[in-house]
């Protein structure tokens, strides 16, 4: 009998290649618990006899969907209502009120970058329906992104546990903003009606969203592999409108390239787009986001790697 | 500076162990009383910065407890915390209606405690 993880080291080590080559993402050393528990949850939904039956058929046969499926579960992320609410706060404080006199009469675009189970967008909702005396004659465009995953249905759902609505939102929240239904809770369908969710890869192109006043992407920055994080940047950067702003997490920074971008005095995670085009020289050493088949790619290291064979069965 | 003080209301002896041991971990100094009257008599010898407490409980439950508290021209300064099995949103805005800062559903845990003393402003 193998120890509390069980599955191949290879394999291991396999899944660690995809994810990297597939999200640009670095499991480290402290996410094997994370790849067993959560991968084993989908062998089961997916039928398969065990953890390494699926994780053989995946590298064996090559499918999109399921490499698809694994890595945006292994990248689900435990969100809570007003995550880092220092840095939540500045949208309400400094960015609308900024962009408010320009817009008035209009709308003001926002986009929720990585928005995992949904707590972000709806926090940006119910923030601003309790500002809206400070903000009259402007409507407000909310849209959550991530990878397809179960996280991104429970955020289309709106329905989160007993558990989930105590870690972040305050109970005057609660009691406004959400139906009791059994023993879950459902945002109420005047908030859910003003976010809008989208599935997208985050390294891809991401023209098709169009563009935002405010991109919020608040700390996930900091678990992209430096490649990665500078095509997920330069891609965000693309999703600004002129004159727009891109709210990262508290202490994130965009690390010596501007992508178009100013700091606001005294507030180092708040990004203003220039008015000008933005043109950004390309570093040859960086891949640009294209439609290859990063999969295909991770198919042939891992064959390189030789052995991807599956253990025998006890 | 010295520690903020808690007095953790519930009859269940083992709720209260629970919380307390909770709440020490996040460095508060706590006192315990098994009922409302047990929770006013302390209050009235040394007003607490913050309460934890339970809705049923006999000889006095949480509700009057609360009302009773904020009469009191010292029972506007502890931050109170609800502590209860009520889930109906009649009973939470009930709570709050009646002076109550933040509200934990049971069954809670140690981030659910500190989250809602977070937002609550006692850490």
């Amino acid at each position: 009998m193998r120890g509390a993880l069980s599955l191949n080291p290879t394999y291991y080590e396999a899944l660690k290649r995809l994810t990297l080559e597939l999200a640009g993402v670095n499991l480290g050393a402290d996410h094997a618990f994370l790849i067993e528990t959560r991968l084993a949850t989908l062998s089961r939904k997916e039928g398969f006899e065990s953890l390494d039956n699926m994780v053989e058929e995946l590298f064996n046969t090559g499918q999109n969907r399921l490499a698809v499926q694994v890595v945006s579960s292994l990248l689900e992320r435990d969100t809570h209502f007003y995550t880092d609410r220092a840095s939540f706060d500045k949208l309400e404080d400094i960015i609308i009120p900024a962009l408010y006199p320009s817009r008035k009469s209009g709308k003001i675009r926002i986009i929720s970058f990585g928005c995992s189970s949904g707590q972000e967008p709806y926090c940006i909702a119910m923030a601003l329906d309790k500002a809206k005396d400070k903000f009259p004659d402007v409507t407000f465009e909310i849209v959550g992104v991530d990878y397809p995953s179960s996280a991104l249905d429970r955020a289309k759902a709106g329905r989160y546990t007993h558990f989930d609505v105590q870690r972040g939102l305050p109970i005057r929240d609660l009691v406004t903003y959400f139906d009791r239904q059994s023993e879950d809770w459902v945002i109420k369908k005047s908030i859910r009606d003003t976010v809008t969710f989208k599935e997208t890869h985050l390294l891809s192109n991401l023209d098709a969203l169009g563009q935002f006043d405010v991109v919020v992407f608040r700390n996930a920055l900091p678990h992209y592999s430096s490649p990665a994080q500078i095509r997920v940047l330069r891609g965000l950067s693309t999703l600004v409108k002129p004159l727009g702003y891109l709210l990262l997490g508290t202490d994130e920074a965009l690390n010596h390239i501007n992508y178009g971008f100013d700091t606001l005095a005294r507030q180092p995670n708040i990004f203003r787009r220039r008015e000008e085009k933005v043109v950004i020289i390309e570093d040859p050493n960086i891949k640009k986001p294209t439609d290859r088949k990063t999969f295909e790619k991770a198919k042939r290291r891992l064959k390189d790697m030789g052995d991807v064979k599956a253990p025998k069965s006890a | 500076m010295s520690a903020k003080t808690c007095l953790v209301v519930d009859d269940s002896r083992m709720i209260r162990r629970v919380a307390s041991r909770i709440l020490k971990e996040l460095k508060f100094e706590t006192e315990e009383a098994e009922n409302g009257q047990d929770a006013i008599d302390r209050c009235r010898i040394d007003m607490p910065d913050a309460i934890l407490l339970d809705w049923n409980m006999p000889v006095m439950d949480g509700l009057d407890f609360l009302k009773e508290l904020r009469k009191d021209p010292n029972g506007g300064k502890p931050v109170v915390v609800f502590c209860t099995a009520e889930r109906d949103v009649m009973k939470i805005t009930q709570a709050l209606d009646a002076g109550a800062d933040e509200y934990v559903m049971k069954p809670f845990d140690s981030d659910i405690i500190e989250s809602k003393f977070f937002q609550a402003g006692l850490i």
